[in-house]
This record gives C-alpha cells, structure tokens and sequence, in this order.
C-alpha cells in the first residue's frame, strides 16, 4: 500500500506533524508522538520506482491528484494528510531532514513584518493583505561533501619606491608563488527540484544543520513534499560552480603581503566524496499584486525571506531625491567649511 | 511662522538667481548712474560695447566683494616693465573700492611687451595672493595670445570674483568647491543608494566561503615564494617650472603699497 496516513490511535484523526513541539499530533485529542521513537512503515516495504500509477485515498477513498514530484500532499477531497511512500524508497529515500520549526501563522506573521520593511516597495503592498497561499514545502536538497586537490602558479611583485637626489626610484621585485592546497567542504546545498528557482534557494541559506534529523515520514504529514528532479551527479557541476568562487578567495587568502599577483596557471580537481539527499523547509508565499503575481520563499526554520517584491518608482525617486539633495547638502558644507563659498 | 517660511524662499531664490544671471546679462545693472569707470582701455582692443558691458560686470563684482576690479591696457611707449606699470597706475590714479589707494585686484595688460600682469593690493593682495594671480594668468593667456581679448577679461573678473570668496591660503582649484563636482557626486551617491537598495530588497546572499568550510581539514600543503629577479626604473623629478615666461611676484610701490602679484608672456 504506497500511501500512508497517520490515523491518532486514541480517536482516529489524521495527525500531523506539529512544528512547534517537533511531535506527530493529533489536532483533535491533542495526543503528541515523538517521531523518533516511532517505527517507520517505509523500512519494510519495497518499490520499484514508479510502479504505481494512481494513488487512492485511505480515509474517503478518493483518487489523490498529484504531480509527479509530488511525495507528500493533503487529499484534496477530504483533507487528509497523505504520504506516498513509494516516492520515498529507494533511490529517493531521504537520508535526513530539518522539520520546519516556524508554522503557517508564524510564516504570514513574519511575511507580513517583511513586508512592512520593505523601503522601496509601494504602500498598497506593504500591508501584506493580499496573501494568496503559504505553502510548507520540503524542498530536495542535495548537501555535497566536496574535496579538492588545488595547485596554483603565479607572478608576484613587491613594489617599493623612494627619492635619491633628483630622480625618484620605483624597485619591483619579481617573485614566481606556488601554492598546493588541500580544500575540503562539507553539507554544501544545492536544491535538486526543478520547479524551485536556484538564485532564490541559494539566497534561503543557510539552513541549520544542527537540527538535521534522520529521516522519517511522519515529519512530512500535513505538508507538501518532492521528490529530486536531479541525480547528485547530474548535479555535481552546479556544486563546482558555486565553490569556485569560494576556492579562488581561499587562494587569495594564501597570497599575502605582494604589491600584485597575476596566476598564471589553476589547477583545481574536485572530487565527490559524498552527497546526502535531504528535505528542507521552504514557506512558499504567492501573493497578488496589482494584477501580477509574485513569489517569495521564506526559511522554514530561520524565518529568513527572499523574493523580488514590487518596487514602486515613487519612492525611488524619492529617496533619490532625499539622498541626492543630503549629499549636495553637505557637500556645500565641506565645501563651505575649507573657506569655499556656499552657493 | 508658516507665512513667513515661504516668503523667505522666495527671497533666497530671487537672490540666487540674481547671483546666477547677473554674469549673462551684465546690460541690466549697467544703467545704474553711480557706475564708475574699471575699464582703461588704453590701447584699444575692445569695442564701445564689449566695453561697457565688461564696465557693468567689474562694477557689479567690486561692489558684492567691496574691492575694484580694474583692466588697463596699453602701448606702453615708453617700454616699461609691467609691474611698473601696474605699480604707477595705482600710485597715480589712486583706485580702490573703500577709499583712494584701497582694495583692488587689477589686470595690466602690456600691449608693447606682450605681457599680462595681474596684481591684488590691500583686500585684493589677501585673497588673490602670489599663487591665485599666478593661477589667473595661467588660465587667460592662451586667449590672450589669439586676441579673444573680451574672453580673457571676462575670465578675469570671474576669477577674482570667486576668488575673493574663497578663504586665503585654500587652493582655489579645489575640486570639491566645483559646483558641477558637487551635483555629479551627489547624483552619484545618490544613484548608488537607490541602487543597492533596489538590489537588496530581493534579499541577500549571507553564506560566504567560510559556511562550508571544513577547516579542520583545509590547509596548505605546500607552498614557494621564489625570488627572480629585481627591475628598478627612475625618473627625474621635475622642477616646478610651469610658469613659463611667468613669475615675477608682488613687491610694494613707490607709493607704499604692498601688492601681490604674478607676470606672464602671451
């Protein structure tokens, strides 16, 4: 049977996991599990992927209209918080989790507030009234355990300079730098589902990994999950990319004390070591405004948002304005104070 | 309160505005009865009108700084030297802003030597000092030598116009008190603001390269810095020798007045 519920062994009621005591309840009886203690149905069942083509409901019946992704949801008919679990097995069982720890009223809070300190964004959106969903989503994630084998050759110069008589002197001294550096990373995240925006995802870090848990479905129950869309190896170039960056100010960091360094030659050779597959909790807010909808995502744990909001021209202009005419202003001032005139 | 605010304004910016087209159309406080005559002409160079209306521009300058701007041009027959020609002109004319032989800035222009000299006395000799003459004849005697005679004059008085506001000692070529300077950086700064504003607001990268750094396993293995070679280049240090032909400096007159001054060939 590749769908589970969470049936409250007291009363019957679907449970679902509480974000604020980190248990499985029961929003009826308010019994409290804790999942950790709690055996897995998924261990004993074996898939093969995408076996199953339709997925009905345990509590009314009703067939379970998903996408694809899609390995936890809510029946659309009667509400039920529903896991398929044979989207989670396998190749595409999670190794770990972070639960999200703000809830869905928390997460419209905290957009709201966001909202209000928007300095640029018109005043009809700043009063966040027009919030269309908030969406718990775990989010795949890949976290690359990555090492790398650097080699670097480059020029240096010492530039030194000084006056003797009537000629001034520059003194360069020419330096050939190696370096052999040894650069590992751990729990590098990149998300791994094709619906996600990638700049978006990079910008919700980071994430606390301290409260990483092994994997367990009931965590999932009363939120949306997906499954990856991306192996980690298909993926493991974007990981490349998104180091090279932090290798090369590493590198930098290595190179001290000359005047310039040119590299002549980079040599960097990154291995995989690991990668992990894990959930992460994603807020996704839609919100409508002024005819256009917009999309913010917001950490699950951090409460950290991020999304393009609108920006109104006016007040661009004025704090343009504002800002432009403050500079002049005490510019004239400078200006006027060494003995220049004020107009 | 609220009724005298704006009042105020309005008077401020008449005044600016004044100050701003005052230099454009010189004509217009030129019928005032009480001009005095700044303009010596000696030699001829400028017609009727360039004449008067450079008349109108000096007046109007010596009387907001309280000091005579003064342009004296001539054959100079007697083939004297320009200082001395400057240094007669104020003994025996006696010109001055406040009193006879008060604060004057003056141009003399030597016709027969081809030379321009600029001298400030009194008031004139504390602001447009040894280095600010020396700065305007710099800037004027190129259009001297082509004959643009009106230019240079007008570039004149405007110069020791600003100058005479500019407190002694501080270099009047000051980047920071140029008004265009100070629009453009201000639009700058201001354009930067709003810039980074608009950038944040989709919300920032805050990892960096040290969030998934394993440290305790990141190090240099290895590492050389050779020396190779060392490349040495001189120059010669230029003397401060810019005022070609120019020079000269202030001195006092046979009449005792102390003056600043700065001469240059055009």
């Amino acid at each position: 049977m590749p769908v589970l519920e969470y049936k409250c062994p007291n009363c019957g009621s679907g449970m679902i996991f509480d974000s604020v005591s980190g248990a499985l309840s029961c929003p009826s009886c308010g019994r409290q599990d804790n999942i950790e203690q709690l055996p897995d149905p998924l261990k004993k069942q074996v898939f093969t992927e995408g076996e199953v083509k339709e997925y009905h409901c345990n509590s009314c019946g009703a067939d379970i209209v998903t996408e694809p992704e899609t390995s936890a949801t809510t029946c659309s008919f009667c509400g039920a918080a529903v896991v398929l679990s044979d989207r989670l097995t396998g190749n595409l069982a999670p190794a770990m989790v972070i639960p999200f720890s703000i809830n869905k009223d928390q997460a419209k809070q905290a957009f709201k507030k966001w909202c209000r300190n928007g300095l640029l964004t018109p005043g009809g959106f700043m009063t966040a009234d027009r919030i269309q969903s908030v969406t718990g989503i775990y989010v795949p994630f890949w976290l690359y355990d990555l090492h790398n084998r650097i080699e670097v050759h480059a020029q240096g110069t010492k530039v030194r300079s000084y006056t003797q008589g009537d000629y001034h002197y520059t003194e360069t001294q020419h330096f050939d730098i190696y370096r052999k550096i040894r650069l590992e990373y751990v729990n590098l995240p990149i998300d791994a589902s094709e619906k996600m925006n990638d700049e978006l995802m990079d910008k919700l870090e980071p994430f606390p990994y301290n409260e990483l848990k092994l994997f367990k479905t009931p965590y999932l129950a009363g939120y949306i999950a997906e499954k990856y869309s991306y192996s980690e190896d298909e993926l493991f170039p974007r990981a490349k990319d998104k180091t090279r960056s932090y290798i090369d100010s590493y590198i930098a960091s290595t190179v001290s004390g000359y005047t310039s360094v040119s590299y002549t030659n980079k040599h960097i050779d990154t291995t995989l070591k690991n990668a992990d597959y894990v959930l992460l909790p994603v807020w996704m807010v839609n919100y409508d405004y002024n005819h256009k909808q917009y999309t913010f995502a917001m950490n699950g744990q951090t409460g950290k948002v991020v999304g393009k909001p609108p920006i109104s021209k006016a007040k661009v202009a004025g704090w343009f304005t504002g800002v432009a005419a403050v500079s002049l202003l005490s510019l004239k001032l400078v200006s006027w104070m060494m003995g220049g005139g004020f107009l | 309160m609220s009724q005298k605010r704006p009042v105020v304004a309005m008077a401020a910016l008449i005044v600016l505005l004044v100050t701003m087209l005052a230099p454009i159309f010189p004509i217009s406080s030129a019928s005032a009865a009480e001009n005095k005559n700044l303009i010596y002409d000696e030699a001829n160079l400028l017609s009727e009108q360039d004449r008067n209306e450079l008349n109108a521009l000096a007046n109007q300058y010596s009387a907001e700084r309280q000091t005579d701007l003064i342009i004296y041009t001539t054959n100079n027959e007697e083939q004297k030297e320009d200082k001395l020609l400057t240094q007669e002109f104020y003994d025996n004319r006696a010109p001055g802003y406040d009193k006879p032989h008060g604060n004057t800035v003056m141009l003399t222009l030597d016709m027969y030597n081809r030379k321009v000299y600029v001298a400030g006395f009194y008031k004139g000799e504390e602001y447009v000092d040894n280095d600010r003459t020396a700065r305007i004849t710099d800037k004027i005697y190129s259009d001297l030598s082509e004959g643009n005679y009106r230019i240079a004059f007008e570039k004149f008085l405007n110069l020791s116009y600003e100058y005479l506001d500019l407190k002694p000692g501080v270099n009047p070529d000051n980047i920071l008190f140029k008004t265009w300077f100070q629009l453009a950086a201000s639009v700058a700064i201001g354009g930067i603001v709003v810039g980074v504003m608009t950038y944040r607001s989709g919300g920032r990268v805050t990892v960096n390269r040290a969030t998934y750094e394993d440290s305790a396993n990141s190090h240099v293995i290895d590492r050389q810095d050779r020396y190779i070679r060392t490349t040495v280049t001189k120059t010669k240090i230029e003397k401060n020798n810019n005022n070609s032909g120019g020079g000269g400096g202030g001195g006092t007159t046979a009449g005792g007045h102390s003056h600043s001054g700065s001469s240059r060939s055009f």
